[in-house]
């Protein structure tokens, strides 16, 4: 080699290594036993290691350890069976920051044949940001979901207010009639005239009028049979959850899930638990928020029977007045709303079978709100023995 | 004269029968534009209004029945909420009020 081409080679390669680093990508070359030959600049700000630091390590270096363990198998596949699995697709893949943070990336890989043997290169793109819009979105979506929920139930409840109001004023005015008139009569001696039966019948009707009310509220909870499936509790739940998290007031309030590791099955219809689920998480956050360590605990579990999922909030609790009403339609401690929430739930959860619960706390414990649930029980017909 | 301006049919009869039954003549209308074309009111009668009337307000018509010189006592009903009661008679004078569902004995709310 004469020094001329060495020349050539040093100018080839400071080019390409300048090109590497104006790159917009990351950018890793690696060698097939999976060593790292190239380690652009975007690398070193996505993965937190200088090149000189990277270069010459596994690519496992930069991936969560769930991964390095199979890539190492992958490649050593590929070179067996030529069977392509990534090379010439691009695929969504997660990296790891030498902080230990693990973050989406969208990986696209190419091969070069190259004396030294084969050589891959992987562009690499941050999908943390893209991620983030999309996470956005979707709890923008269900915030608006939520509180269109809520809103709904709130102006129900105003709305009953208003209706149940004249047949009450109606019917207490004939009641207020009534007895003003038999008290006339005792004075009089005199025994109670027909007009005043006219009048209790009236009284009656008007009483008629609002139970009526009542009734059409009613069904409107219980209108449709809930479209019960058998689900997992712990997905539902947690699927409500991430639904919320950003109503967390902006992430000041940690949610803090305590979930097991086996499936909860129960029958149910999914978005009305959901609907309880944000339902107490809501109120939850709302005490939490003006608390001083600020959590929300979510922890689901069971006994043979029924399946529980309690939300305890870092308040204080609540008074023993205060729990006297807190399923009462219309008994709200907040400024908005007219504290149909709880009521409506409870309705739900009965409706399920099931029930909810409250415990006050105090005594430097926050409250406990308890959704409790009938476990599955499988029929029959599904049993599944082989019998 | 008791003079009652309410929509709501029964709560129209329920406050007539209290009324009459306590033997004091009464009237009732179930709109302000009803009462305007019908009947002339002096500082003699009382006039009990519903305050969410359809057409023209409770309130409009208290401030109509001022401007037209008729100054009866006015006692104004009504089943909303304080805030909105507090706007909707914003600048009327002295007017008692009385909120739906009844608390207490309305007659003697009336009377007194």
């Amino acid at each position: 080699m004469g020094e001329l081409e060495d020349r050539r080679t040093a100018v080839s390669e400071a080019r390409f290594e300048s090109l590497l680093d104006t790159a917009a990508d990351g950018v890793i070359v690696i060698d097939e036993t999976g060593r790292m030959l190239v380690f652009n600049k975007i690398c070193e700000q996505l993965f937190g290691y200088t090149s000189q630091e990277a270069i010459g390590q596994n690519v496992s270096l930069i991936m969560p350890p769930e991964f390095s363990l199979s890539h190492d198998r992958f490649m050593h596949n590929y070179h067996r069976t030529g069977e392509k699995r990534i090379i010439g697709i691009g695929r969504e893949v997660s990296g790891m920051h030498r902080d230990g943070s693990v973050f989406p990336l969208e990986l696209s890989v190419g091969e070069a044949k190259t004396a030294e043997g084969r050589q891959y290169i992987g562009v690499l793109r941050d999908l943390r940001s893209r991620r983030a819009v999309e996470q956005r979105v979707s709890q923008l979506q269900a915030q608006v979901v939520h509180m269109t929920r809520l809103s709904a139930m709130d102006e129900m409840g105003a709305a009953m207010a208003h209706e149940l109001n004249q047949p009450l004023t109606a019917l207490l005015l004939y009641l207020q009639a009534v007895a003003r008139q038999i008290k006339s009569c005792h004075a009089d001696g005199k025994p109670p005239s027909d007009k005043m039966l006219e009048v209790l019948d009236k009284a009656v009707q008007e009483a008629e009028r609002a139970s009526h009310i009542v009734q059409r509220m009613r069904q409107m909870v219980e209108k449709r049979d809930p479209e019960r499936a058998t689900i997992d509790l712990r997905e539902v739940v947690n699927e409500a959850l991430d639904l919320s998290e950003f109503v967390a007031q902006g992430a000041t309030v940690t949610i803090r899930r305590v979930f097991g590791m086996t499936p909860i099955h129960v029958d149910a219809d999914a978005t009305q638990i959901q609907q309880i689920i944000l339902n107490l998480l809501r109120n939850a956050l709302e005490v939490a928020k003006e608390s001083e360590e600020r959590w929300v605990k979510v922890s689901i579990g069971s006994d043979d029977r029924s399946a529980f999922v309690s939300v305890t909030d870092s308040g204080l609790g609540f008074s023993e007045d205060t729990g006297k009403s807190l399923f009462k339609t219309f008994s709200t401690t907040k400024k908005s709303g007219m504290g149909l929430g709880l009521a409506i739930s409870r309705a739900i959860a009965q409706n399920h079978g099931g029930d909810l619960m409250a415990d006050p706390g105090g005594n430097g414990q926050g409250a406990t709100f308890t959704l409790m649930l009938p476990m599955h029980r499988p029929d029959e017909a599904e049993d599944d023995t082989w019998g | 004269m008791y003079i009652i301006v309410e929509d709501d049919p029964s709560v129209a009869d329920a406050l007539q029968s209290l009324l009459s039954g306590a033997g004091l003549s009464v009237r009732v209308f179930s709109t302000a534009e009803e009462l305007i074309h019908s009947a002339s009111l002096t500082s003699e009668d009382t006039m009990i209004v519903d305050l969410g009337l359809p057409g023209m307000s409770g309130g409009e018509l208290v401030r109509h029945l001022e401007k037209a010189g008729a100054n009866p006592k006015v006692i104004a009903i009504s089943g909303k909420s304080s805030r909105t009661i507090a706007r909707e008679t914003e600048g009327l004078s002295d007017l008692k009020i009385l909120r739906k569902p009844p608390a207490a004995d309305w007659l003697e709310a009336i009377t007194a």
